[in-house]
């Protein structure tokens, strides 16, 4: 290879460099986008490559992108997917939305009294630290219905990232701000309105982002418990028979699930974002 | 009124530093480093106090809880059947469980009142954890097998020295026919870190959930596995596994599964559990006699109670042609007149003695001292209600219908251990 071919290639990917920084910036990152997503679909495409060839894995290899995505397809067309997904969406709403409305408040309190926080942060503590599935066996004791167990767990696991991200936004909060506040004549409700509640709120939604994130993280084993449906039930069927590309196909909806969440949470965060970014 | 808002109190200083560039990064970080901690998975299995669940008010409903394997096919068909009905029982849909510990915790808070165990777990619930759990007939005879790797040339027990072995369960008839048969090959069992070096003649068994034992041996992390049906047949089609010996050829006729109740049920209402029992033995030999149909019936084509498609259920309850299984040799007794798997409820005593002694020289993890100090026979009459499981025998007139029963003492049988 001459050196005014290598020169010519380094030019040709110079200028593409160029003229991709000259498009719009929605065009860069959607591209950006692609390409991440082109990268990871490889990787499991050559992991699947990887398993199939070896003659003593080569049954398993229904991992592989497109046994999945069939498995996707017919799930989709014979329309068993929606119910799958609607009893784990219910799910999980009702263990952010419980997990929310204990949260939120315990943190604010955590955040706004000291004493509070000195008492409840060890405890606190020590119970974020347990894995929601050790709770299963008081789940399942304490709680008359199966989905009322799960949820329990869901709650588990979501309560202590909205806790403790409300407790740390409150805590945030330049002391300055109160002082104004206070010399302006506010009293402990309109601190809370008008203080408190709008400089925390990205730090609450950051809290349920992450919590979004736990509570599927949760969900697949708590489903183990004796309810007949939803994603994490469907990922312990096929994995009882066998069946690879189904657990493939619903590990994909609950990725694309998972990801349509976070950006909401994004679009939250991002709305009651005051900082300077 | 807030503490901290006054930047004069001593406290709010030791407590709190407004830091605007240490933010929410460090505690993003922070709190998916406590996400990571919810991989750990159920460390061991306390039994509830029974006081919790004492003074629930009885109700009549049957609420049966399984596991989708062939095992609770018994509770199922009567289900399915609607024996339950026939003997004026409500009955509610059997509820899918997917671990023997939330079965057992589900049962001990009284979500169900008819479940199948594994046959040593009603033993350490009543001993060791003193749980008023009574067995009151079978769920199901043989059923099991050991299966070995496609990578492993083993056409005996003596071929597994040095291997890697799973079983589903520490307390199981699985564990404690192996390690019999192990030892009877002059080998010796361990449990050991899998990682450290075996001697030739030792193997080093773990436990594996059973979905994950097909997968494992195709990938050769393991060697060989004892499990209960579908997923020796499931080893055999997808991991190209051999299956090395049936257990029902080593132990003719042994149990598996009981079929479980709680004391409360069977001594203060006799005449409910009576009814329940009678089901539950129609529904035992209705699968002995349609083995076929009921294969169908359960699968996924049919009635959904397992997730498994028909022809897997199918191979795994009636495929036990010896001429299948030449190489390795995995029915030496053909004579045996045995299924691959087979229902005969009555609970012979004779069996419940045999595994209990076993139990005693088979090597778990845990504490087993309360297994030291028990009384085999006391346990074979304590454990156990035969009277149930008789009479509906009796009414039905079934002896006759169920393998391995002398006509002549239906109650009665000679225990045939063989390798």
């Amino acid at each position: 290879m001459s050196t005014a071919q290598m020169s010519a290639g380094a030019e040709f990917f110079s200028s593409l460099s160029q003229n991709f920084k000259k498009l719009p910036m929605w065009a860069q990152s959607f591209t950006n986008a692609v390409l991440g997503m082109s990268i990871l679909l490889l990787l499991w495409w050559l992991g699947g490559l990887a398993i199939a060839s070896n003659p003593d894995t080569a049954a398993f290899a229904d991992f592989a992108p497109g046994p999945t995505f069939s498995a996707l397809g017919y799930m989709l067309e014979t329309g068993s997917l929606w119910e799958t997904i609607y009893s784990s969406l219910y799910r999980i709403a009702i263990g952010l939305f419980w997990g929310i409305v204990i949260g939120v408040p315990v943190g604010v309190m955590m955040g706004y009294f000291l004493a509070v926080r000195q008492v409840a942060n060890m405890p606190f503590q020590f119970l974020r630290m347990v894995s929601p599935l050790a709770w299963m066996p008081i789940a399942v004791l304490a709680f008359e219905t199966w989905d009322a167990a799960i949820i329990f767990l869901i709650v588990m696991a979501t309560v202590w990232p909205i806790v403790f991200g409300t407790a740390h936004g409150v805590q945030r909060i330049d002391p300055n701000w109160f002082r104004v506040a206070r010399n302006l004549g506010a009293d402990g409700f309109q601190m809370l309105r008008r203080v408190i509640m709008p400089a925390i709120a990205q730090d609450v939604f950051a809290g349920i982002r992450l919590a979004i994130g736990v509570a599927w993280v949760v969900l697949v084993p708590a489903e183990y418990l004796g309810v007949t449906s939803g994603l994490g039930y469907a990922i312990n069927d096929a994995r009882d028979v066998l069946e690879y590309d189904t657990l493939a196909a619903i590990v994909v909806v609950i990725g694309v699930i998972g990801y349509l969440l976070d950006a909401i949470a994004v679009f939250l965060i991002k709305r009651y974002s005051w900082h300077a970014s | 009124m807030c503490q901290y808002c006054s930047p004069d109190n001593p406290l709010a200083h030791h407590d709190y530093v407004f830091n605007p560039k240490k933010g929410r990064r460090e505690f993003i970080l922070d709190s998916m480093a406590a996400a990571g901690g919810l991989s750990a998975a159920l460390g061991g299995l306390t039994l509830p106090n029974q006081a919790m669940a004492a003074d629930e008010p009885f109700d009549e409903v049957v609420r049966i809880g399984y596991l989708p394997i062939t095992d609770a096919s018994a509770l199922l068909v009567a289900h399915a059947m609607g024996f339950f009905e026939d003997e004026g029982l409500k009955v509610e849909k059997p509820t899918l469980i997917r671990g023997w510990s939330p079965l057992i915790e589900g049962f001990a808070a009284h979500k169900f009142n008819l479940v199948h165990f594994l046959k040593p777990i009603p033993v350490w619930m009543r001993y060791n954890n003193n749980f008023p759990v009574k067995i009151t007939g079978w769920a199901h005879t043989n059923g099991s097998g050991v299966v070995v790797g496609r990578h492993v040339k083993a056409d005996s027990f003596a071929d597994l020295g040095g291997k890697q072995l799973a079983v589903p369960y520490w307390y199981s008839m699985h564990n404690i026919v192996l390690q019999m048969a192990l030892k009877d090959a002059g080998l010796e069992p361990v449990i050991q870190n899998q990682t450290d070096p075996l001697k030739p003649n030792q193997v080093n068994l773990q436990i594996m959930p059973p979905p994950d034992m097909p997968p494992a041996l195709a990938a050769k992390k393991i060697d060989a596995y004892i499990v209960a049906e579908p997923f020796n047949a499931a080893g055999e089609v997808l991991a190209g596994g051999k299956m090395l010996r049936f257990t029902g050829d080593i132990w003719k006729n042994h149990p598996c599964c009981v079929v479980c109740m709680h004391d409360e049920h069977t001594e203060k209402r006799k005449a409910w559990s009576q009814k329940v029992m009678n089901a539950v033995v129609r529904g035992a030999v209705y699968a002995q006699e349609n083995k076929e149909e009921v294969a169908k019936m359960l699968s996924r084509e049919g009635k959904r109670y397992l997730p498994m498609k028909a022809k897997v259920v199918l191979k795994a309850m009636t495929d036990y042609s010896p001429a299948n299984y030449e190489t390795p040799d995995a029915i030496k007794h053909e004579d045996w007149d045995v299924g691959r798997i087979d229902f005969n409820p009555y609970p012979y005593p004779s069996a419940t003695k045999f595994i209990i002694d076993q139990l005693k020289e088979t090597l778990v993890t845990g504490d087993t001292t309360f297994l030291k100090e028990l009384d085999t026979d006391f346990v074979v009459n304590d454990l156990v209600d035969y009277e149930f499981v008789k009479n509906a025998m009796d009414k039905y007139k079934v002896w006759d219908k169920v393998k391995g029963v002398d006509p002549a003492n239906p109650t009665i049988r000679e225990e045939v251990f063989k390798l």
